[in-house]
């Protein structure tokens, strides 16, 4: 029964995080100065009419709290609005984006939590040798690069062995299904791999971290008195008490996967949500940004619940 | 008791641990040579079958670097460990695993020595499922349960199910003692067992300690509080600075202690008698750094009695002539 209570409170406490941040989605643009129509203003043959007429068009001409009232109804009932920019609905511009982000970011954190978790047990292992030494100092250089800039240099490396840019050869003409996707994975490459190199940075030393404090605990000592070999140590009992902290840090890192792969993107002109928040913002496409802002927020919250229940699940003791 | 009852169980001769000191990089750029701890100093002790010994001593005096270094869960830079009369001193991990069937330790802090994700019967159970022993699960279960009700904890499906943060710490430490019972060993070192524990719950954890002993398990109690030494051991060895400075009979190293840092220690135990004048003998000063080990008798910058030839004269263990029975030893030239 106190698990119900849990998931339940966990879950509330959710939704009206969303809320909160969606208010003040809607506060933030709205202070941004310029507006959308404030870059139509310059076109030479732009009437005053014309403006208004556009005002009109957009919904700008209400007050902020009737945009505000309108906005609310409209996201109940699922409509997110129609971009700016291309009359398109939001949502549907997110989803096409969010097709594209998913499988470059998931390969790249897939990479990092495998390779991460590797490195990082054996580095906490080997305590004190020069492997941990190595381990350590190659994960804190790829966690302190900035994104971008690895992007960038993986970018002058790899020129003319893999594409650099984009997400298929335009020049492909009617592929077959598997030219195609061998096209999307060689292109899919390097921005994973970016994305990938930094978070198993982050991950090695979490794990490192967690599983060094699990390591010097009495039961581990108590363990290897009983005749428990090394590696069943570290599976059996320091792998799994160390799990409860990495879980929730690799549970919250995955929530701002999506808003980090906007620096990626743009490096490599992947069209995803991070390349459409980045035109957006250029933009000023209100209903877009909102709508991926919420998505990020969604995202963000979602995980962090994730994480909140993965804990109830690992750690016996939140039960009671 | 069984045939080899005053056989020795665990004999440790001259054992020497020692922990490297980390020198840092100013150190390691001037190149000072490398310091380190002399945690265990040339202890020689000795456990039978059926007998309590008692390891007395302050904080960082190397007892607990002794218990571990006993089971081989450190390791010994000189010095000799026989258990059962095998010498386990360089054996490999390997050729280790089954003999730790026969010794098990229990921690002090029934807090830290549990895995908070394992019920009780998980975490009595994995020693068998180590050594392969206990046959089908049901078989397992059984001995769970007997070793469960050997500690008093019973019924047992009480707690079988139970994780140990729903047990109190006297609950925790008698399930620690339960998963070292499980094995059936010979020898159980015990690092401090109740020192963590209320002072209501300890006697019942120490009763339960004494129970085994008779039934002819060898103990080896970790402990700085003397009074519980004197009530529960067979012998006591009174530990400082990495050496043993005195041992014997329990009730000799009581009523009849030869070392004066032995003295000391007892001045400060609590009189059953409160018209029994105590004069509380306060040692001057912290045990001195063990990486400094003070020049001749170690515990001369403390002694209220040294003469100027404790300044150089080291003194080995040897029978006091005020001693009273024959297995009495102390290293003190004055004794």
């Amino acid at each position: 029964m106190r698990g119900a209570d849990y998931v339940i409170k966990r879950t509330a406490f959710a939704v009206i995080t969303v809320f909160v941040a969606v208010t003040i989605n809607f506060a933030l643009f709205r202070l941004a100065p310029g507006s959308a129509i404030s870059n139509l203003s310059r076109v030479p043959h732009a009437t005053q009419e014309l403006r208004e007429a556009l005002k009109r068009e957009f919904g700008l001409d209400k007050s902020k709290g009737a945009q505000y009232a309108i906005y609310l109804k409209q996201l109940a009932h699922g409509n997110l609005g129609v971009s700016f920019e291309n009359q398109q609905p939001v949502s549907h511009n997110l989803w096409e984006a969010l097709k594209n982000t998913l499988p470059m970011v998931l390969l790249g954190t897939v990479f990092a939590i495998v390779f991460g978790t590797l490195t990082g047990v054996i580095a906490a292992w080997r305590r004190g040798t020069a492997l941990e030494g190595a381990t350590v100092t190659t994960a804190l250089g790829f966690y302190s690069m900035p994104t971008h800039w690895l992007g960038l240099m993986l970018v002058i490396l790899f020129t003319g062995v893999l594409p650099t840019g984009g997400m298929a050869n335009d020049f492909l003409i009617n592929p077959s299904f598997w030219t195609h996707l061998k096209d999307v994975l060689s292109h899919m490459v390097l921005p994973s791999l970016t994305l990938g190199l930094v978070l198993y940075g982050e991950y090695t030393l979490i794990v490192r971290s967690a599983m060094l404090e699990t390591l010097g605990e009495d039961y581990i000592l108590t363990a290897r008195a009983k005749g428990l070999k090394p590696w069943a140590i570290v599976r059996k009992h320091a792998l799994r008490n160390a799990m409860l902290p990495i879980a929730t840090l690799v549970a919250l890192s995955l929530g701002y996967i999506v808003a980090g792969a906007i620096l990626i993107e743009t490096v490599f002109s992947w069209p995803g949500i991070g390349r459409a928040v980045y035109d957006a913002v250029l933009q000023r496409d209100y209903p877009m940004l909102q709508g991926a802002f919420l998505l990020l927020t969604i995202s963000v919250v979602f995980f962090n619940l994730v994480a909140d229940l993965l804990y109830f699940k690992l750690d016996p003791r939140i039960t009671t | 008791m069984s045939v080899n009852g005053n056989r020795q169980l665990l004999e440790v001769e001259d054992l020497v641990v020692q922990y490297a000191v980390a020198r840092g990089l100013i150190g390691a750029v001037r190149r000072t040579p490398r310091q380190s701890v002399h945690a265990v100093d040339g202890v020689t002790l000795s456990v039978r079958a059926g007998e309590l010994l008692a390891l007395v001593g302050e904080s960082g005096c190397g007892k607990t670097t002794t218990a571990q270094a006993v089971l081989r869960l450190v390791d010994a830079v000189s010095g000799t460990i026989r258990f059962e009369g095998r010498e386990i001193t360089r054996l490999g991990a390997r050729s280790l695993r089954p003999l730790r069937r026969r010794m098990q330790i229990v921690y002090q802090d029934p807090y830290e020595s549990l895995d908070p994700r394992l019920r009780v019967q998980a975490t009595v159970e994995e020693p068998l499922l180590i050594h392969g022993l206990g046959g089908s699960k049901a078989e397992r279960t059984e001995r769970v349960r007997a070793a469960l009700a050997r500690v008093e904890l019973s019924p047992p499906e009480l707690f079988l199910d139970r994780f140990p943060h729903e047990l109190s710490g006297g609950q925790r430490q008698r399930v620690a003692i339960a998963a070292g019972l499980v094995l059936e060993p010979r020898l159980l070192v015990a690092d401090e067992p109740v020192s963590m524990l209320d002072v209501s719950v300890r006697a019942g954890v120490l009763h339960l300690l004494n129970g085994l002993r008779e039934s002819g398990l060898g103990i080896l109690m970790i402990t700085h509080d003397l009074s519980t030494a004197a009530r529960f051991a067979d012998r006591i060895a009174v530990m400082y600075l990495g050496r043993i400075v005195e041992e014997g009979a329990a009730r000799e190293i009581v009523r009849n202690p030869q070392h004066p840092y032995t003295k000391a220690l007892l001045s400060v135990v609590p009189r059953r008698d409160p018209r029994d004048r105590m004069r509380p003998q306060i040692l001057s000063g912290e045990t001195p750094d063990a990486v400094r080990i003070p020049s001749g008798c170690r515990f001369h910058p403390r002694c209220p009695v040294a003469i100027e030839e404790c300044r150089d004269h080291d003194p080995l263990l040897r029978r006091p002539h005020k001693a009273e029975t024959p297995e009495h030893r102390a290293a003190c030239i004055l004794a």
